[in-house]
């Protein structure tokens, strides 16, 4: 099973969706596209039941898959003209928004070029125009960095982000890169096996005098012992963490500045200090491996 | 051309081509299929590509009019020829002539209408937000239709509307043989339906273009074989309405010259089975809405 009870929504103006292979990332774009059908439950995107209402959401998604998925005999032009005529517009619109989206994705120059002819970060980016080229209130962007080399992936990035935040397209990447959904989006889902492992926001503010955990060399308990009354004072409690470091309830300046006269005093090292919050890599690695 | 002028206003204008959301309004679905079905016709024939890709589609076309054309242009160009082309040639003769032509026109282009999606697998992308399937399966049809209509009704036309041109009385000429025209158009209905049911059947099979073309030709190659040893065997000439080079092209000679015996029922059978089957196998074959 593909997908099985998930139940999530999609808020953020660009969401990505991670997963191992088989999570069940692709059954869900399928699903919100009204490819595949469920077997129970309803799924709603932009507000229209993806089995009730296809043609609905045809009208206002635009999707790009991963796969290679255009005609090598034709041209950019013609693919996204074509594509934009069976989608409803009108010929002169079709040219017009054509004109567009080439120029936004960066085809303008290449755009009476048989597709075969193009280099890989070309098709992508074709791909790419044919979905906005209706367009949509929402982009599903299936792996849109999947083969490039690193110049192409740079500015396959630069373009999916610029949807969002200056053309005003909601959008929703899969990956299975988290850098590539740290740069793009607001927002991550993480799936395993077809449930819902972990959903938050990208950017999580970082207070710098928030809690911390220490690790030393040498005997820990005389350490947090001789380092306690110094930072009583300051309002900070110390705690073993569960990894046997010592935890800091909160990490002002005057509490670092203890804990680094308190090592050149007893002449240990400090090995590790850092903020005890989790970072967005912990979080999607702890999910993907079972953890929540 | 005259100079511009303060008061005739500029006579250049700049566009901005950045994107933009699409704020038109779209137009009936119907709208999109005919231009698919456009477009589904402009392929085969090489329109808009490369000048080899349009040789041999028509070499064929020029091969299928030629028989009409020159029996139309002998009486107009040469005054003191006074013979109606309709005498010269009949359109159960036309219809017999471009057999052949037709045959191959069908196994180079029909097929391959259906079998190059799959090679690029468009239909997802068709699928997801360009076309539902049966908006698929009819545009499709409707082009290959369009396509052979070029090549069996089109000639037959020509004799029809050149011969007015040539009579003495075109308009007596048209009065006393207007019911040759939807006969003609019935007559060419009957080739081109079980033909592009044909076709596009043997052609939604496999993604092979090679395949596909050599299936069809085996069935247009061997079936007259067959059934010309079955009339042998049996001494009666039923097996002919098995034969599906011949059998159509029978069929609709009866329908418009009356010059031969009567197929019989089992002709009409095979006929509709051919062309309900046939779309029973489309109708199979991209219901599931998928490339595979």
């Amino acid at each position: 099973m593909a997908l099985d009870r998930l139940n999530v929504a999609l808020h953020a103006s660009a969401t990505g969706l991670l997963g191992a292979n088989g999570a069940g990332k692709s059954t869900l774009l399928r699903c919100a596209l009204g490819l595949t059908r469920p077997d129970s439950g309803t799924l709603k995107v932009l507000g229209f039941d993806t089995v009730t209402q296809r043609t609905e959401v045809r009208r206002h998604v635009g999707f790009m898959p991963e796969h290679p998925c255009l005609p090598a005999d034709m041209s950019a032009q013609d693919v996204c003209v074509s594509l934009a005529r069976m989608r409803g517009l009108g010929r002169r619109d079709a040219v017009r928004r054509t004109s567009e989206v080439l120029f936004a994705v960066g085809l303008e120059e290449e755009r009476r070029r048989p597709v075969g002819s193009y280099s890989l970060g070309m098709q992508q980016r074709t791909k790419l125009a044919q979905a906005l080229v209706h367009g949509p209130d929402l982009v599903l962007l299936d792996e849109p960095t999947s083969g490039l080399d690193p110049a192409g992936r740079e500015e396959m990035l630069a373009i999916v982000r610029r949807l969002s935040v200056e053309l005003g397209i909601r959008v929703i990447v899969t990956s299975h890169v988290l850098d590539d959904i740290e740069r793009t989006c607001d927002e991550v889902v993480v799936l395993r096996s077809g449930t819902l492992a972990a959903q938050r926001p990208v950017d999580v503010e970082h207070n710098p005098a928030g809690p911390a955990e220490l690790r030393v060399s040498g005997d820990v308990g005389v350490f947090a012992a001789a380092l306690e009354p110094r930072v009583s004072g300051l309002g900070v409690q110390l705690a073993p963490t569960a990894a046997g470091d010592i935890g800091l309830s909160s990490s002002p300046d005057e509490a670092l500045d203890a804990v680094r006269d308190l090592a050149a005093e007893l002449g240990v090292g400090v090995e590790r200090l850092v903020p005890a919050a989790r970072g967005l890599e912990d979080v999607v690695v702890d999910a993907m491996g079972g953890r929540r | 051309m005259s100079e511009p002028t303060a008061m005739s206003g500029p006579k250049a204008v700049l566009h901005d081509i950045r994107y933009s959301r699409y704020g038109g309004t779209l137009r009936p679905r119907r709208s999109a299929v005919a231009s698919f079905v456009a477009s589904g016709i402009r392929r085969p024939l090489g329109l808009r590509r490369s000048a080899s890709a349009k040789i041999w589609p028509f070499l064929l076309l020029a091969v299928a009019y030629l028989p009409a054309v020159a029996v139309v242009a002998v009486p107009l160009l040469i005054p003191a020829v006074n013979v109606q082309p309709t005498d010269l040639i009949r359109y159960p003769q036309l219809l017999t002539t471009n057999s052949v032509v037709l045959l191959a026109f069908v196994a180079t282009s029909i097929p391959s209408m259906l079998t190059r999606d799959r090679r690029d697998r468009v239909l997802s992308l068709y699928f997801a937000t360009a076309l539902s399937w049966v908006e698929y399966v009819l545009g499709v049809f409707l082009a290959a239709a369009a396509l052979l209509a070029l090549i069996v009704l089109g000639p037959m036309l020509v004799l029809f509307f050149g011969s007015i041109a040539t009579a003495d009385a075109p308009g007596t000429w048209f009065t006393d043989n207007v019911d040759d025209l939807p006969r003609i158009i019935g007559a060419a209905l009957i080739v081109v339906l079980f033909h592009t049911s044909l076709g596009l059947a043997i052609g939604s099979l496999t993604s092979r273009r090679v395949f596909a073309v050599g299936g069809y030709l085996a069935v247009v190659l061997v079936g007259p074989a067959l059934t010309g040893v079955l009339t042998l065997v049996t001494g009666d000439d039923w097996p002919l309405s098995l034969d599906p080079a011949s059998g159509p092209v029978r069929l609709g000679m009866s329908f418009v010259g009356l010059e031969i015996a009567d197929p019989g029922p089992l002709a009409w059978v095979v006929w509709l089975v051919v062309v309900l089957g046939g779309l029973g196998v489309l109708a199979g074959r991209y219901s599931r809405g998928s490339d595979a």
